[in-house]
């Protein structure tokens, strides 16, 4: 054994056994999808049985044009600043949320489900911490159709709010399962006894990784990382009337050559490239199998994996702010990134960005 | 009654552009007037993003600094003068910036309605930074673009 390799060998023990590690959620791996789940006929029937139990007024912002404009329209910001105008989940009656979570499971695996839960529950947990109209709380994540649910032709299912975005395109060129944001605040938290921690899977896998790699050069990226890098943007002049937050800066353009993009996968040992399968899996495996199985099979078919790089910024532990994770290959483009908290300045909250080089919005948005 | 609705209009909007400071990583603005021998630009840079960027590239002053990171220049290449007139501290999103007064002036027999900003301030050190760009033209302004790491010209021109 190498002493790079015995170095990332404890720089992984020391992780998994650190502080801001210890065992305290009691979320699954979430590696892999765990249902068959995500086929276009699938999320389809589904809505279809959710469509009677909406108003004229209900449908009216359920189902929407899929066009660039709609597409686009999601953010990492809540509602105060961004605000969503399609289906509210917390102005749904009993049936009509039944039938919601029932188009949700048909959309999502057992850890996409788990993360939205989990999210809205971080955001419900904020909600006495922090007075100002900001938009906390579960019930105001919303959910819509762009384009009409069919078996063959393109359309999309968008789910969102303050920390979660899943947007899932059917029949597209491509398949469709990003831009996928997903966030927390605050990192833990306790409920009625419970320790909850919904990015407890992407943290882990993610922070393993950069552990992994810190020790070899190369691996370090330069600069300083305040968020994800191809987040959203502000669309208007900026002023105190804020305008944007969304993902107008769509189609992204990403980084391309050897040069700082951290180390390229060819280079490390089996265990490593274990370590950046597990990762990217801890975010692919959150729409159901239908829809990010093709993408998986295109990020870890050896000749990408082995033309994608891996690069880290700050602690690998993720115990302090600005610390930065990426997986950056020919069509995978996965971030982690660790910022000061809102509700509660003095803790920390995590962001987290999946978006493909190829396929993102199923390659149906075009401007 | 006017009052007090005006007054609740501008504590909500008071809390939610702060919210938008502490959600959104604090951007850069560089607003931009066209005037006849050349463009006066005011370039609000927020502390917190300056402080990383300045442990990346710490000699000198402020303006030092911007002189090293910002610079303009002709379609066909011939630079601008570029001179910082002053910088003073504001707020602006919730968020303490720094503001500096830049004259922009384009060589002899050159025309000042357009230019290529060449700007990396900050974002030479913050991946993330977003640089907005905007030009003004009387009450009204315009978007003329944005510039992240590793993008750093870019084409502005008089409305």
């Amino acid at each position: 054994m190498t002493r790079s390799n015995i170095a990332a060998l404890l720089c992984v023990a020391l992780v998994a056994f650190s502080p801001a590690f210890a065992a305290t959620s009691a979320a699954p791996a979430c590696r892999q999808s765990t249902a068959r789940s995500g086929g276009a006929a699938e999320v389809a029937a589904a809505i279809d049985k959710l469509r009677p139990l909406l108003s004229e007024a209900q449908l009216a912002i359920f189902e929407r044009p899929f066009d660039y404009a709609n597409a686009t329209h999601w953010s990492n910001l809540p509602i105060g600043l961004v605000p969503r105008t399609t289906l509210r989940l917390g102005d749904l009656d009993a049936r009509q949320t039944a039938a919601a979570r029932q188009v949700l499971i048909a959309a999502l695996s057992a850890c996409g489900l788990e993360l939205l839960d989990e999210v809205r529950r971080a955001d419900d947990f904020l909600v006495p911490f922090d007075k100002r109209p900001i938009g906390w709380g579960a019930g105001n994540y919303y959910l819509a159709v762009l384009g009409k649910p069919s078996p063959t032709t393109p359309w999309m299912l968008q789910f969102g709010g303050h920390h979660l975005a899943y947007n899932f395109t059917f029949n597209g060129r491509q398949p469709g399962a990003t831009p996928l944001f997903f966030g927390s605040e605050p990192i833990r938290f306790e409920v009625q006894g419970a320790t909850h921690e919904p990015l407890s899977a992407q943290s882990r896998a993610m922070s393993a990784l950069a552990a992994s790699i810190a020790p070899q050069a190369g691996a370090k990226l330069s600069g300083t990382f305040t968020d994800v890098v191809k987040g959203v943007l502000m669309s208007g002049p900026p002023g105190p009337d804020f305008k944007g937050g969304t993902d107008s800066g769509f189609p992204q353009s990403y980084p391309t050559g050897d040069s700082d993009r951290g180390i390229p996968v060819r280079m490390l040992t089996p265990a490593q490239r274990q370590l950046v399968r597990d990762a990217i899996e801890s975010y692919a495996s959150l729409p159901g199998r239908s829809i990010s199985a093709a993408l998986l099979a295109a990020y870890e078919g050896t000749t990408a994996l082995d033309a994608t790089y891996v690069g880290f910024a700050g602690s690998p532990d993720f115990s302090t702010k600005g610390s930065y994770v990426r997986i950056d290959g020919p069509r995978v483009w996965m971030e982690f990134v660790v910022q000061p908290a809102v509700a509660k300045p003095e803790d920390l909250h995590y962001h987290a960005l999946w978006r493909d080089k190829q396929s993102d919005y199923g390659g149906e948005a075009g401007r | 009654m006017r009052i007090a609705s005006s007054l609740r209009r501008a504590l909500l909007l008071a809390m939610l552009v702060g919210a938008a400071s502490a959600h959104l990583a604090p951007s850069s603005i560089v607003r931009l007037e066209f005037r006849d021998a050349g463009v006066r630009g005011e370039y609000w840079i927020p502390a917190s993003e300056l402080e990383y960027a300045r442990a990346a590239d710490p000699g000198g002053t402020l303006p030092a600094y911007l002189l090293r990171h910002v610079a303009a220049e002709s379609a066909n290449g011939a630079r601008w003068r570029v001179e910082v007139a002053s910088v003073r501290q504001a707020d602006y999103l919730g968020h303490p910036y720094f503001v500096a007064e830049l004259m922009l002036a384009p060589p002899a027999g050159s025309p000042a309605a357009a230019f290529v900003l060449v700007d990396d301030a900050v974002t030479h050190e913050v991946r993330n930074h977003v640089v907005y760009v905007v030009t003004r033209q009387g009450a009204e302004s315009t978007l003329a673009g944005a510039l992240q790491y590793p993008a750093r010209r870019l084409d502005v021109r008089a409305r």
